[in-house]
């Protein structure tokens, strides 16, 4: 009786639509794969405050993933892509700011701060 | 030196205040809605009565509100849409994964502010302007894309954004 149910109740589980739920992207090889999911990982979720598209189940999310992942078998560049996503949804996209413009400022403004900090402390001491 | 040191001790957390209350303070309304103008992009789709809709129809001044039946936030702005389209400013729908009958059942059960409707299931005119959901809204002027409000349109976001250049492109031309 208990097996019956404990068999009912696994099979719930197993058929349930979430194991279904998951899209599975297969690859021609594993080279495609990192790339994709280096991409996704760097790619912004347009809908959310802050996170990945990789870690987003939003609609467009899962939009941008489908289409990453046409990209990568079509055999576009990495840039290529960004900029493809860039275009359609603006240099807020790129979690990997491009080196230019006020982007220095994102870049290096830590370091320099740091350099500043550091000066301070030491003509502090001297002082 | 020590009134250097004095001064920067002063003056560095200022800066870094100052620096930190102008990121919280920009409107994101308004930061998402500035961009370079770019080409409307190219697609083939029907309206919702079926019919090819034509790249010329986005000549003049439009507004392109990307709207759903399923979309609760659209029926909230819909009313505001109503009295844009009543004032004859032009609006054309781009109806958003959404499926034809749904959406025609919906426009005559909430009225139709509409030139037409663009029907676009899947989303592929959607994804080449960046819509993120619905509803957003874009400004096109001559088949330009020129600024973009997402999520609810309503007075404040017509006032401060859309209509300054609505009127802008109204005295260029």
């Amino acid at each position: 009786m208990i097996i019956k149910k404990l068999f009912i109740f696994f099979s719930f589980i197993v058929l349930s639509t979430s194991a279904f739920n998951q899209l599975v992207y297969e690859f021609e090889d594993s080279l495609q794969e990192k790339r994709f999911y280096s991409l996704i990982s760097e790619i912004r979720c347009p809908k959310c405050t802050s996170g990945s598209i990789a870690s987003s189940d939003a609609p467009v999310s899962r939009d941008l993933k489908n289409k990453v992942y046409e990209l990568v078998l079509d055999g576009s560049t990495d840039q290529e892509i960004k900029t493809y996503v860039s275009e359609r949804f603006g240099d807020f996209s790129d979690y990997r700011p491009s080196l230019e413009g006020s982007n220095y400022l994102l870049w290096f403004g830590p370091f320099i701060f740091l350099a500043l900090m550091l000066a301070i402390f030491f003509i502090k001491r001297r002082v | 030196m020590n009134q250097l040191l004095r001064f920067l001790i002063v003056i560095l957390p200022v800066v870094v205040l100052i620096f930190f209350a102008k990121i919280l303070l920009i409107d994101e309304d308004i930061k998402f809605s500035n961009f370079d103008s770019k080409n409307f992009p190219e697609f083939q789709l029907n309206d919702l009565n079926g019919d090819p809709v034509q790249s010329e129809s986005l000549n003049g001044i439009k507004i392109l509100n990307v709207w759903a039946s399923w979309c609760i936030t659209c029926l909230v702005e819909h009313p505001f849409l109503t009295r844009l389209s009543e004032q004859n400013i032009q609006i054309i729908g781009l109806n958003y994964k959404d499926s034809d009958s749904k959406a025609n059942a919906w426009l005559e059960k909430h009225g139709n502010p509409y030139l037409f409707s663009i029907y676009d299931p899947r989303g592929d005119l959607a994804f080449d302007l960046g819509v993120t959901g619905a509803p957003e809204s874009y400004l096109i002027i001559n088949n330009q894309v020129v600024s973009h409000i997402q999520g609810e349109m309503n007075q404040r976001k017509w006032q401060s954004i859309f209509l300054p250049l609505i009127q802008q492109a109204k005295q260029g031309s």
